[in-house]
């Protein structure tokens, strides 16, 4: 039963910046579609979106959480 | 591989500096974050079947729906300190699902069984309370950006918790007659069972690392006040008796009972008359896990397998 490892981006108002409130495991994007609105719940989000961490690009960094996921996934 | 030595970490993160992951750690920080991290998670996780059982006491279908959305969150919490340990290496699958029930690091607390909604809602007031007194003074002090980060929402959820847990204990408390005879009940067992739950008293503290690598702030003697400070004023106000006391001269709460001291889970009593025991007893009683978890573990750990067998190999 392999998850995959999902960034959840959320925007509490119109007009308010997308930030990055968490992470789900889950088995595909459906999934992770509800586990996110489901665990990050404790906000009425105006907008919120999941991406997979490995399609996450590093622009600036070759270390961290986003650069090791990817290099793991793409070598 | 970490670009600084034990030393260099720590005095650059007890001057501001933020870890943002595995890469800016030494060893010794990894290892005392591991620590912290697996005892936040085990006690979030183990909650839950803990809250889950007793929410059958729950009195009517809206008490149910509050009870278990409280069970959701404490998961969602659990999932979230997970997710954490996995970006610093650990492996959630092993930790959750490959573990013995006596290997888990939650507190003694949760292992005993909620037998009755004043069991509950004092769990609420009570645990829930010594986890936002523990987690506050991480939120407030952590060098660990990502935990920091994840805090915010586990802060403002267990606030709910407990704000449920105290209007319930004050509605129970005023009624009166059984209700409140059952509340104090529940108080009898709990409370000495979070003042135990911080630890060992700071002259006996092993050295941890935890307070050098700025992964929490203060002291479990200091943490056990903060938790008294709202406890004990709170039982006063509801006519319920709790054995600690303001102590003027000293200016710090002061607990009327052997501390540490023994107890007997079968009964749910704690053995004042005894006198009190060693650290070193109860740390043995610690070991020995509590009546409920073997129950509590294998309620969360039991359809894995089976589900994973049906599965045949085949991701979920």
């Amino acid at each position: 039963m392999n998850e995959i490892v999902y960034d959840v981006f959320a925007r509490k108002d119109r007009g308010d910046t997308l930030v990055h409130i968490g992470y789900v495991d889950a088995f595909d994007d459906e999934t992770a579609k509800v586990y996110a609105w489901k665990t990050y719940d404790e906000e009425r989000w105006f907008e919120m979106c999941v991406v997979e961490r490995t399609a996450i690009i590093p622009v600036n960094r070759n270390e961290g959480v986003f650069a090791n996921a990817r290099s793991a996934a793409h070598g | 591989m970490s670009p600084f030595t034990e030393e260099e970490l720590i005095e650059k993160v007890q001057s501001g500096y933020m870890v943002e992951g595995p890469e800016d750690m030494t060893e010794g920080y990894r290892k005392a974050l591991r620590v912290q991290l697996t005892v936040q998670a085990d006690t979030e996780l183990m909650s839950a079947p803990s809250y889950w059982m007793a929410a059958r006491y729950a009195p009517s279908t809206n008490t149910q729906v509050s009870a278990h959305a409280i069970i959701q969150d404490e998961l969602a919490h659990a999932n979230i300190a997970y997710r954490l340990l996995e970006d610093i290496g650990e492996s959630k699958e092993k930790l959750v699902y490959g573990r013995q029930p006596h290997e888990f690091k939650h507190p003694y607390g949760f292992d005993q069984p909620l037998d009755n909604w004043a069991d509950l809602v004092v769990a609420n007031g009570f645990f829930d309370r010594a986890g936002i007194t523990l987690l506050s003074d991480v939120y407030q002090n952590t060098s660990y950006a990502p935990l920091k980060r994840a805090l915010v929402k586990i802060d403002m959820e267990e606030t709910f918790h407990l704000r449920h847990g105290e209007v319930w204990m004050r509605r129970l408390s005023k009624a009166g007659g059984e209700a409140k005879e059952m509340v104090q009940r529940s108080v009898d067992w709990m409370f000495p069972m979070t003042i135990e739950w911080f630890g060992l008293p700071d002259d006996l503290k092993r050295h941890s690392g935890q307070l050098d690598y700025k992964l929490k702030g203060l002291t479990n003697d200091q943490l056990r006040q903060v938790w008294m400070d709202s406890t004990v004023p709170l039982c006063k106000e509801l006519g319920l008796d709790v054995p600690a006391h303001w102590d003027e001269e000293k200016q710090e709460y002061v607990l009327d009972y052997p501390f540490p001291c023994q107890y007997d889970a079968s009964e749910k009593r704690w053995a004042f008359d005894e006198g009190e025991i060693t650290w070193d007893d109860v740390f043995e009683r610690w070991k020995g896990r509590g009546p409920m978890n073997e129950i509590y573990v294998e309620s969360v750990q039991r359809s894995r397998m089976d589900v994973r067998r049906w599965l045949d190999g085949k991701a979920a």
